[in-house]
C-alpha cells in the first residue's frame, strides 16, 4: 500500500496566506519603484516642453495628457516616483538613524537625557508644517531642503520611542550581566539594547515614510514645497488644484499614485507590525 | 508688482440670465440688499498708501481718501478736490482753490494746510512727484480753501503727477496724520473720500470693511475714471481675503461673494454660469518685464542681453502663463501697446514675428560672440505667484536652448523682492535675471514707472545704465503736447531696444468675473477699484 | 500629585526658551527683508534702507533679541510690522475659528476612529478587520486639500447643502457655525481617523489578550458590551496620549484647512506672516502655540491619574 502525504504547501505560499497585507504592500512598491527606476526607458523628458501642447487630454501622444505648461503628465508622473520614494525613505532613514542615536543615549545617561529631552520637547511644540515653512524660507527651495524640514519634527517622536524601550530594557538582568562583565558602553548599547528598539523602529518608520510623502504634498501646496521644476507627486498634485475641473488628469495621475504608495507602505507598517509584535493578540 | 487698471471691453462669455442662486437647507447668510462683497487679489495689510506702493494700499486710498485731481477715463487730468485752478502767465505759479463742502470723517473742513502737507509728504515717495517737487520753489498756503504751487522753472506735468493713479497716489490727509515721516507708517486713518473705513471690523488677511460716507458731496459731472461725481449707491462694501483660487472661484458660483477681482484666466471656463459676467476692465492690462542685471557678466555684455532679447519667446510666455489667446498679445514697446505713448519703433530688432528656429540661431551666435564662458546664470523663481512661475519656468528654458547655463533660485516672491535688491555678484548673494509684471497704465509713462529709469546704481533693479536714455526720459518729461512726446517716446523706445534695457514678455488683459446678475455699474479706472456708482439691484 | 504639576509647570520654561531662540534665530538668519517688502514694487532702494531703519531691523540680532525676549515674558508680543497691530489682538480674534475647527476636526475624527478601532479588534484577523484599517488609511492617503475641493465640488456646488467657505461665529447662531464647520472638520478630520483607529486598534487588542476578559468571556458576558465597559475604558490611556500627538499635528493640518476653506484662523495668520517675514506675529504665535502644546500634554499626563489608577505620582 502507498503511503499518502498531504501535499504540504510551499513556506512562501504559507506566508502569503498568512501575511497578505504585507505582500500586497510590499509589492506594489516594488513595482512602483521598479517604475521610478526604469524612468528613462518609459516615459521622455519631463521638464522641457513646448506650451503649444498645453492642457492637452489623455491621447496616444500624451499617455496622461499635458499640463499647463505643456509638460507630458505620464512623465513627470513616472519621474515624480523618484523624488517622491526618495522623499519618503530619506526622511525616514535620518529620522530612524538620529532618534535612535539620541533615543540610546538619553537612554542611556540621565545626564544627557535632561537635556535632550527639553530640546525634544521644543522642537515637539512648534507646529511641524510652521517650521517647515520657515525653514524652506531659509533654506531655499530644494530636494534636500523639503527633506530635512520634514524629518526634523519627526525625531523627537523617533526618539521618545527608543528612550521608552531603553528605560525599559536597560536594567534588566542580561544587561546587568553584561554590564558587569566589562562590557564596554558602545558594545552594551549596540549588541544588548538596540536589538530590543528594532521592531518597533521598523514599524515606525514605515508610517515615517508614508506621511513624508503625504506632508511634501501640503508644503507644495503651501508655497514651501520642492522646485516646481522638478517632477513630485506631491508638488504636481498641490500645482495643479486650479486644474480640478479643466484638466483633472494632472492631478488624478499623481493623486492616485500618491494614494497607492501610502497604502502600500502602510500595509507594509501594518503587516509588519503584526508580524514582530508578539503582544498583539489575534482577536477573543 | 500688479497695478490693475480698467476699462470696459467685454470679453465674450456667458450671458447674465436672471437665475438666482438657491438657498441651502442650512441657514447660509444672505447679504443684506445694499452690501457687495469683493475678493481682491491680495492681502490689504498695509493702510498707507504714501508709505507703501503696493497696489492694494491704492485700492484702500480710492475708497476713503479723495484725491486734488484725477484721470478720467481718457487719461486727461481733471479737477476734483479742486474747484478753480489758476496757472499764471509766466507758467511758474499754480493757485488751486478746493471747491466748497470737503470733510474729513471726523467732521473738521479739509484746509488748504492739509493738502500741502499731504502733497510734501507724497512727493518724498513717488517718482513722478520727486521729479516734480526738484523744481518747485515753495508751496505758500494763502488762505484755507487756497494754497499755491511755485516753481523755478515750468514743468508741465504738474498736474498729471498728482492726477495719476499709478501708486503712490496722491492722496488728501489731514495736516496732522501727514506730518508723519514719509518713511513710517501713519497710525491713524481720516480720509475724506466718498467711503468710511470701518477699522474696528478690519481682520488684516481676512476682512476689510468700508461703510457709504453721508457726509461726502460728490462733484456735479458724471463718474469718468477717477474724477467727476463719486456717487455712492451702497451701503457697505467687504473685502474678503481668500488666499485659494479655487475657493474664490466655488464662492463666486455659490453667491457667496459678488466680485472676484482676478481669477486664474484658465479656470474662466469653470466660471460660465448663469449670472456670472466676465469682464475685462483694464483694457491696457499688463506688461511682464524680465529684468536683466546689467552690473555683472553676462549681461553686462550687450550682445549676451541681445542674445538672451531673441531667446525669450513672448509667445511661449503668454501662452504658458496665461493660455487663453482671447487674453493676450506680443508688444513690441516699452510703454504699452494700446496706450497713447505705445510706439513701436525699433521693435523690428526683437523679430516679434519670426519663427524661434530663426531667433535662436541669432542668439546662439550672438551669444558666442558676448564671450560667455557658460558660468551658471541665476534666475530668480518666484513660485508663489502663478503668471510669475510659469514665466520664469520658460524663461529657464528659452535661455537654455541658447545656450545658457540656466540655475533656477525657486522661493516665494519676498525672498526674490529681498534678493533681487542685492547688488553682489550672482555667486555672492546677487542674481542675475528676475521677473515681475506691471500695470499697462503705470508702465506707458517713461517717468512715472520707476523701472524705465536707466541711472546705473541708483536705477530700478536690473541697474541699466545709459545716458541717452536718460536724455530722452527729460526730453520727455518737457515736450509739450502729445504728437511731440509720441516722438521721443517713438525714440526713447529704439533706444531701450537696441540697449536692451530689459525684455518685455508681453501684455496681457485680466478680466474680473462677477454676479452681473446682482450688481453692476463698475468703471474702468486704472490701478483702483471704484466702488462708487456701483449699484446693487437683485 | 501637587509637586508633580508644580515640577512640569517648572520644566516648561527651558521648552519655551528653546522654542524662542530656535524660532528667531531661524527668522532672522532668513532670506527676506520685511522692509522691502513693504515698501512695494515701485520703491527705490533708497526708500527701502529708511523703512528698515525706521522698523528697527537694522541693530544688532542680539539687541533684537534681548528686547523681544523680555517684552515676551512681561506678555507684551509686539505689533505687527505691517498693519501695526498688537500681536495678541490679532491672535485672539483668530482663536475662536481654529479653536472652533480643531474642536469639530477632533470630535469626527475620535467618533470615527474609535468606532473603527473597536469594531476592528473585535473582529481581529478577519476580512473586515482589514477592510475597515484599509479605508482607515485611505482617508489618510489623499491630501487634504483634494479632499476639500472635491467636497466643495460636490456638496456646496452641486447639491447646495452647505457653504463653500468662511467662518461665522458662534454668536451669530449655532446652526449657522456648525454649517461652515462641517466640510472642513470632515476634510481634515479624515486625515487623522488612521492613526486614531490604528492605536484604538492595538490597545484594545492588548486589552482583550487580558486574563480578566477571557473571565469575563467565559463567565458568558456578551462581547459587545464586555468590549464597550472594560476593554474600552482600559484603552483609554493610549488613546488620549494619542489624542495628545494629534493636537500638535492638528495645529499643522489645520493650517492647510484654513486655506482651502477660507477660515480666518491662526495657521493662515502666521503663514501670511511668514511670506511677508512679519516677524513680531510669527514668534510671538509660535510662543503661544508652544505654550498650548505644552499645556495640553500636561493637562493629558494630569489625565492618566483619573484613567489608570495605576500610574500614581508622588
Amino acid at each position: 500500500m502507498e503511503l499518502i502525504t498531504p501535499a504540504r504547501p510551499s513556506a512562501t505560499a504559507d506566508f502569503i496566506r498568512r501575511h497578505p497585507t504585507i505582500v500586497i504592500g510590499a509589492l506594489l512598491l516594488i513595482l512602483i519603484t521598479l517604475a521610478a527606476v526604469f524612468a528613462p526607458w518609459i516615459a521622455r523628458d519631463p521638464i522641457t516642453f513646448e506650451p503649444i501642447n498645453r492642457l492637452k487630454s489623455p491621447s496616444a501622444a500624451f499617455w496622461l495628457g499635458t499640463d499647463a505648461l505643456g509638460r507630458d503628465v505620464f512623465a513627470r508622473m513616472v519621474y515624480g516616483a523618484r523624488i517622491s520614494l526618495i522623499v519618503g525613505l530619506a526622511v525616514a532613514l535620518i529620522a530612524i538613524v538620529s532618534g535612535s542615536v539620541i533615543g540610546l543615549l538619553a537612554g542611556y545617561f540621565n545626564a544627557f537625557d535632561a537635556i535632550v529631552m527639553r530640546l525634544m520637547d521644543g522642537i515637539m511644540a512648534i507646529p511641524s508644517i510652521l517650521l517647515a515653512i520657515a525653514l524652506v524660507a531659509l533654506l531655499g527651495s530644494s530636494v534636500s531642503v523639503v527633506i530635512i524640514a520634514i524629518s526634523i519634527p519627526e525625531v523627537p517622536r523617533v526618539t521618545r520611542l527608543v528612550r521608552a524601550v531603553v528605560l525599559s530594557v536597560r536594567d534588566l538582568p542580561f544587561v546587568e550581566a553584561a554590564r558587569s562583565n566589562g562590557t564596554r558602553i558602545g558594545k552594551l548599547l549596540r549588541r544588548h539594547i538596540l536589538p530590543s528598539t528594532v521592531a518597533p523602529l521598523i514599524v515606525q518608520a514605515t508610517y515615517i515614510c508614508a506621511s513624508a510623502i503625504l506632508t511634501e504634498a501640503g508644503l507644495s501646496f503651501l508655497g514651501a514645497g520642492t522646485p516646481p521644476e522638478i517632477p513630485t507627486w506631491g508638488n504636481m498634485i498641490a500645482g495643479n488644484r486650479l486644474y480640478l475641473q479643466i484638466a483633472p488628469w494632472t492631478i488624478f495621475a499623481p493623486g492616485i499614485c500618491l494614494a497607492l504608495v501610502v497604502l502600500a507602505v502602510n500595509l507594509l507598517g501594518d503587516g509588519l507590525r503584526d508580524r514582530l509584535d508578539p503582544r498583539i493578540s489575534r482577536g477573543i | 508688482m500688479t497695478y490693475s487698471r480698467r476699462s470696459v471691453l467685454t470679453a465674450g462669455m456667458a450671458a447674465a440670465a436672471v437665475a438666482g442662486v438657491g438657498t441651502p437647507l442650512l441657514g447660509r447668510a444672505q447679504a443684506k440688499p445694499r452690501e457687495v462683497r469683493m475678493v481682491p487679489h491680495a492681502d490689504l495689510n498695509i493702510l498707507d498708501p504714501i508709505w507703501t506702493t503696493q497696489n492694494m494700499a491704492a485700492y484702500h486710498g480710492a475708497m476713503m481718501y479723495d484725491t486734488l485731481f484725477g484721470i478720467d477715463a481718457n487719461f486727461n487730468a481733471q479737477p476734483q478736490m479742486v474747484g478753480k485752478t489758476d496757472i499764471s502767465a509766466d507758467k511758474k505759479t499754480y493757485t488751486f482753490e478746493l471747491r466748497p463742502g470737503l470733510k474729513w470723517h471726523d467732521g473738521t473742513p479739509v484746509t488748504a494746510r492739509d493738502c500741502v502737507a499731504s502733497i510734501r509728504r507724497w512727493q518724498v515717495k513717488d517718482g513722478a512727484g520727486s521729479h516734480l517737487f526738484q523744481r518747485v520753489a515753495d508751496t505758500p498756503v494763502v488762505d484755507d480753501k487756497t494754497f499755491r504751487i511755485v516753481l523755478k522753472e515750468p514743468y508741465g506735468l504738474l498736474i498729471d503727477a498728482m492726477a495719476k493713479t499709478s501708486t503712490p497716489v496722491c492722496f488728501m490727509m489731514k495736516a496732522e496724520i501727514a506730518a508723519t515721516d514719509p518713511n513710517t507708517q501713519i497710525s491713524k486713518h481720516i480720509g475724506s473720500g466718498p467711503f468710511r473705513f470701518v477699522e474696528a471690523e478690519y481682520r488684516p488677511g481676512s476682512r476689510v470693511v468700508y461703510e457709504r460716507n453721508p457726509d461726502y458731496v460728490p462733484r456735479s459731472e458724471p463718474a469718468s475714471g477717477i474724477s467727476g461725481g463719486k456717487v455712492v449707491k451702497l451701503d457697505r462694501v467687504i473685502w474678503e481675503i481668500m488666499p485659494d483660487a479655487q475657493t474664490a472661484a466655488s464662492a463666486l458660483l455659490a453667491g457667496e461673494v459678488e466680485f472676484f477681482e482676478q481669477p486664474p484666466i484658465d479656470i474662466l471656463p469653470t466660471l460660465n454660469a448663469p449670472g456670472i459676467k466676465i469682464e475685462v476692465f483694464s483694457k491696457l492690462g499688463n506688461i511682464g518685464q524680465v529684468r536683466l542685471n546689467h552690473l555683472h557678466a553676462p549681461f553686462n555684455n550687450v550682445l549676451a542681453r541681445r542674445a538672451a532679447q531673441l531667446a525669450i519667446s513672448q509667445d511661449d510666455i503668454q501662452r504658458a502663463a496665461i493660455g487663453n489667446p482671447e487674453f493676450w498679445r506680443t508688444c513690441g514697446s516699452n510703454f504699452t501697446c494700446g496706450s497713447a505713448m505705445g510706439v513701436e519703433d525699433g521693435s523690428e530688432a526683437l523679430m516679434l514675428k519670426a519663427p524661434m528656429a530663426e531667433r535662436q540661431a541669432k542668439a546662439r551666435e550672438l551669444l558666442k560672440q558676448s564671450g560667455y564662458d557658460g558660468k551658471p546664470i541665476v534666475l530668480l523663481h518666484a513660485t508663489n505667484i502663478h503668471v510669475m512661475n510659469q514665466t520664469m519656468l520658460v524663461v529657464a528654458q528659452n535661455l537654455r536652448q541658447v545656450g545658457f547655463n540656466v540655475q533656477l533660485a525657486s522661493t516665494d516672491w519676498g525672498a526674490v523682492v529681498t534678493r533681487r535688491a542685492n547688488q553682489n555678484p550672482p555667486d555672492q548673494g546677487g542674481w542675475n535675471v528676475f521677473y515681475t509684471y506691471s500695470g499697462g497704465n503705470a508702465t506707458s509713462s517713461p517717468i512715472a514707472l520707476s523701472a524705465h529709469a536707466a541711472t546705473g546704481r541708483k536705477a530700478w533693479f536690473g541697474w541699466p545704465e545709459s545716458a541717452a536714455i536718460e536724455e530722452m526720459r527729460t526730453e520727455w518729461a518737457y515736450a509739450q503736447g502729445l504728437p511731440a512726446r509720441k516722438a521721443v517716446a517713438g525714440k526713447l523706445n529704439k533706444t531701450m531696444v537696441e540697449y536692451v534695457h530689459d525684455v518685455k514678455t508681453g501684455q496681457w488683459t485680466q478680466p474680473a468675473a462677477y454676479r452681473g446678475d446682482r450688481i453692476r455699474g463698475i468703471l474702468p479706472i486704472p490701478e483702483v477699484i471704484p466702488w462708487w456708482n456701483v449699484e446693487r439691484y437683485a | 500629585m501637587l509637586s508633580y504639576v508644580l515640577r512640569r509647570l517648572l520644566g516648561v520654561i527651558p521648552v519655551m526658551l528653546v522654542v524662542g531662540i530656535f524660532v528667531f534665530s531661524l527668522l532672522h538668519l532668513a532670506p527676506g527683508d520685511p522692509a522691502a517688502i513693504i515698501a512695494g514694487d515701485n520703491a527705490t532702494p533708497d526708500n527701502i534702507a529708511r523703512i528698515r531703519t525706521n522698523l528697527g531691523l537694522d541693530r544688532p540680532l542680539l539687541e533684537q533679541f534681548a528686547s523681544w525676549s523680555w517684552a515676551t515674558v512681561r506678555g507684551d508680543l509686539g505689533v505687527s510690522m505691517y498693519s501695526g497691530i498688537p500681536v495678541t489682538t490679532l491672535v485672539q480674534q483668530r482663536m475662536g475659528p481654529t479653536f472652533s475647527l480643531a474642536i469639530t476636526t477632533l470630535i469626527v475624527a475620535v467618533s470615527i476612529a474609535v468606532t473603527l478601532g473597536v469594531l476592528a479588534a473585535w473582529k481581529a484577523g478577519s476580512l473586515l478587520d482589514r477592510a475597515v484599517m484599509g479605508l482607515a488609511v485611505t482617508g489618510f492617503s489623499v491630501p487634504v486639500f483634494v479632499v476639500g475641493y472635491i467636497m466643495v465640488y460636490y456638496v456646496s456646488l452641486q447639491w447646495r447643502w452647505l457653504p463653500v467657505q468662511g467662518y461665522k461665529p458662534i454668536a451669530d447662531g449655532v446652526g449657522l457655525w456648525l454649517s461652515h464647520l462641517v466640510l472642513p472638520s470632515f476634510a481634515l478630520g479624515l486625515a487623522y481617523v488612521a492613526l486614531i483607529a490604528r492605536i484604538t486598534r492595538a490597545s484594545m487588542l492588548e486589552v482583550l489578550a487580558e486574563d480578566y476578559i477571557r473571565t469575563a468571556s467565559a463567565k458568558g458576558v456578551s462581547t459587545m458590551p464586555m468590549l464597550l465597559r472594560h476593554a474600552l475604558r482600559n484603552a483609554a490611556v493610549p488613546i488620549v496620549t494619542v489624542i495628545g500627538i494629534g493636537v500638535a499635528l492638528l495645529i499643522s493640518g489645520v493650517v492647510i484647512t484654513e486655506s482651502v476653506f477660507n477660515i480666518p484662523g491662526i495657521g493662515r495668520l502666521v503663514v501670511d506672516a511668514i511670506s511677508r517675514r512679519d516677524y513680531p506675529i510669527i514668534q510671538g504665535s509660535m510662543i503661544i502655540f508652544a505654550a498650548v502644546y505644552v499645556l495640553i500634554n500636561l493637562a493629558i499626563d494630569i489625565s492618566y491619574g483619573f484613567l489608570d489608577p495605576r500610574i500614581r505620582y508622588n
